[in-house]
């Protein structure tokens, strides 16, 4: 786990990692949301509405911008102040994503980093896209 | 920068930040009177002043403000230090 400071975050600085969604962490996500929406279930529903398999859950793939800010950037030190994410494509069971995150702006008044952060899947689609206001405790 | 210049600066920014360009506020506004101004937005608020402003706030300065008239009244007093 990184344990970046404040004043040890720059402007433009990065941070990646790559994580591979497995039917587990998508089983585990349902049980714990409560979300039972057949596309994210169903392989045959998730076809007929013309998706090639079932679709991950968007808010499983957006919980690696928690990843992203509780470990890697800046760390230890983070709490998440807001967070606006977009899905862009759909994500499968299988998809090896890389989430990348960029340090775009500091606020040294309140000690908050903003962050844009990206998915991309295997082929290098992004599939889902996020900007990040992150306080630095 | 008049108080006056200030103001109507300080009112598209809260506009900008709460996404409603019908939001007029006064001197005596203040987070009561505004549904949507919670600590995160007031944070908001303090940044996207110190950007416009060109200027930085020090955190206990912003805690003590009770209302627009304060906040208008620090940034026109950090404008002419």
């Amino acid at each position: 786990m990184n344990r970046y400071t404040y004043d040890e975050i720059e402007v433009g600085m990065r941070e990646t990692f790559t994580v591979v969604v497995k039917e587990e962490d998508q089983t585990a996500f349902r049980r714990i949301t409560g979300d039972e929406n057949p596309l994210h279930r169903e392989d045959a529903f998730a076809r007929e509405k013309g998706y090639r398999d079932k679709v991950v859950f968007g808010m499983l793939t957006a919980s690696y911008y928690s990843t992203l800010a509780g470990v890697y950037l800046p760390g230890e030190r983070s709490l998440i102040h807001s967070l606006d994410a977009k899905f862009l494509k759909p994500v499968y069971i299988g998809d090896q994503l890389t989430v990348e995150g960029k340090v775009t702006e500091k606020n040294d008044t309140y000690h908050l980093i903003r962050i844009k952060a990206v998915i991309r899947n295997g082929q290098g689609e992004k599939v889902s896209k996020a900007d990040m206001q992150i306080g630095i405790i | 920068m008049s108080r006056q210049e200030v103001f109507d600066e300080v009112q598209k920014i809260f506009q900008a930040v709460f996404d409603d360009d019908e939001l007029m506020i006064s001197d005596s506004t203040n987070s009561d009177d505004i549904e949507d101004w919670d600590s995160l937005e007031h944070i908001n608020l303090i940044i996207a002043m110190e950007k416009r402003f060109q200027l930085k706030f020090d955190i206990k300065e912003v805690g003590k403000l009770k209302d627009v008239g304060e906040m208008i009244d620090l940034i026109e007093r950090k404008l002419n230090e």
